[in-house]
């Protein structure tokens, strides 16, 4: 895709099964433009994958070839933007690719809990979350994602070099796998200086079932949100994908 | 601008904690040269000797009992009016001492000198390594960030008052918060209302400003015995000990005795 502006955001939506993750995206849209209303957001849909649906987590290295910006953040679509986020550019405009590391309670704390990480920790890979990816249109960017291509490609040599892999490949692994062999600290910023995302998944909040939202009070303060009276910042990966804010 | 420390001391069937406040009055003048107001509902100036200002108020009315390990049972828990502290303290600058922190060193009186209207501690871990420890530093089902009302450090001002007025009001409306905040435990804690009045004052954004170095505490399940003056042997048990005892020994370190009896025998033999 022809590149059209300097900077923007890119939302993969591909729907799949039951799950809308295209209104999810619209949600994430319009939450960005609550805090920054010039900003240049693109929904990238099935139709506008440059090589075609190939499948659920597959498809992510075709972001690299559908943005039209020469800086990209590439956000995945079950977020919402809880604050302010203009200020990671400057942040990120010094790297080629950066890679979101760890998450975060919804106290803001970094999050603490292994449990959904174990094959992170035994095969000491980064501990990368692809929710925020941020990259400039370069050589090394595009050798990142040929090398992401590569590894979903070949996915059935590439797993056993990991202990306890899983049968598919998911893009987290994938980014992780790629990191490594790229050298960490090409990809990511040192621990604790890049944004996290805030994660609701059921074992870091921590609530006895997995839709929260049954669960915690969260307001939609107009703008942004706060859950059980806490201000949320960020990025908040909401996980039940059928919420809606409004 | 007046500085000094405070201490509440309410005893109760268990524990005498006016005389653990008199000898931690002889260590904060020895180490911050600091004066000493104690408020409590005991009013005979020979008891209260120790201290450079008394305020004398009626002891908290309570129906809380707390259960002491140590003691191996429940006794009554006069805690409900550290949130009155803004207007008895005598102090323009105070430091708020619980009546069990031992004070071993100088390193308080830096708080002093920062430039904030309210501190307190964010982080509290045990000397002896306790493994669950680390669960102290949260509450509530869904795990809030904990604030310890151990030790603060304020200014007069309208930063501290409105803490303390939150904190009244997170008190006398303790069901409502309780809910609110999923806190299980029936007991009204100055560390949930703090740490609630916090979040509050800070527009919840969880962002105030801590004391920079973790609250260094005992449970009741060590065994204290002094050694020399700032000198303490902690003798204690945990799952990682299988069983066997082990001892350390802290050593011009300021601490939150959790352990009653063990202080208790400490300050006897003290005075």
């Amino acid at each position: 895709m022809p590149i059209t502006a300097e900077r923007g955001y890119l939302i993969p939506a591909i729907n799949s099964g039951s799950i809308d993750y295209e209104a999810c995206a619209e949600q994430l849209a319009t939450s960005i433009r609550t805090w920054h209303p010039e900003a240049n957001i693109t929904i990238l849909t099935r139709e506008m994958l440059p090589y075609g649906d190939l499948g659920g987590f597959a498809n992510d290295w075709q972001c690299f070839a559908a943005s039209p910006y020469r800086q990209t953040i590439k956000l995945e679509a079950d977020m919402i933007a809880t604050g302010p986020v203009d200020h990671w550019w400057t942040l990120f405009e010094h790297r080629d690719v950066v890679i979101s590391q760890g998450c975060r309670d919804f106290y803001g704390q970094v999050s603490d809990c292994r449990s959904y990480r174990q094959l992170f920790d035994q095969n000491q890979l980064p501990d990368v979350y692809n929710a925020i990816t941020y990259w400039r249109f370069s050589r090394e960017a595009k050798e990142f994602f040929d090398l992401v291509r590569n590894i979903f490609e070949n996915w059935a040599e590439f797993r056993t070099l990991l202990k306890f892999p899983d049968e598919s490949a998911t893009t987290d692994v994938v980014y992780a796998m790629a990191a490594v062999i790229l050298g960490p600290e090409l990809v990511t910023l040192p621990k604790g200086l890049g944004p996290q995302i805030v994660h609701m998944k059921r074992n870091i909040i921590p609530t006895l079932t997995d839709n929260w939202t049954n669960e915690l009070i969260w307001e939609n303060a107009n703008p942004g949100l706060r859950i059980q009276t806490v201000a949320q910042s960020g990025f908040v990966h909401y996980h039940n994908k059928d919420w809606r804010m409004s | 601008m007046t500085r000094g420390v405070t201490i509440f001391a309410f005893n109760n069937e268990q524990i005498d904690y006016l005389a653990m406040a008199a000898w931690s009055a002889q260590n904060i003048r020895r180490h911050l040269e600091l004066p000493v107001c104690v408020i409590t509902d005991v009013d005979d100036p020979e008891r209260t000797k120790a201290f450079d200002q008394v305020v004398v108020t009626e002891s908290p009315v309570t129906k809380q009992h707390r259960y002491f390990y140590d003691f191996k049972q429940a006794a009554a828990w006069h805690n409900m009016n550290r949130s009155s502290v803004h207007d008895l303290s005598p102090w323009d600058h105070t430091l708020v001492l619980d009546a069990d922190y031992v004070v071993a060193s100088d390193q308080l009186n830096v708080l002093f000198d920062t430039n904030q209207d309210f501190l307190a501690h964010d982080r509290a871990i045990d000397a002896s390594g306790y493994p669950p420890f680390n669960d102290n530093n949260r509450f509530g089902s869904y795990k809030i960030p904990m604030a310890w009302a151990t030790v603060m450090c304020f200014r007069k001002g309208k930063t501290a008052q409105l803490i303390f007025d939150t904190m009244q009001m997170i008190r006398d409306h303790w069901e409502h918060y309780k809910q609110i905040y999923f806190i299980p435990e029936q007991t009204f804690r100055n560390d949930y209302a703090l740490s609630i009045a916090m979040n509050i004052v800070d527009g919840h954004t969880l962002s105030m400003p801590a004391i920079p170095w973790p609250l260094m505490s005992l449970t009741s399940h060590a065994q204290i015995t002094q050694l020399e003056s700032d000198t303490y042997r902690i003798d204690y048990e945990n799952t990682n000990t299988n069983g066997k005892v082990k001892w350390i020994l802290l050593q011009n370190q300021d601490f939150h005795a959790m352990g009653k009896r063990s202080l208790g025998a400490i300050v006897a033999n003290n005075s």
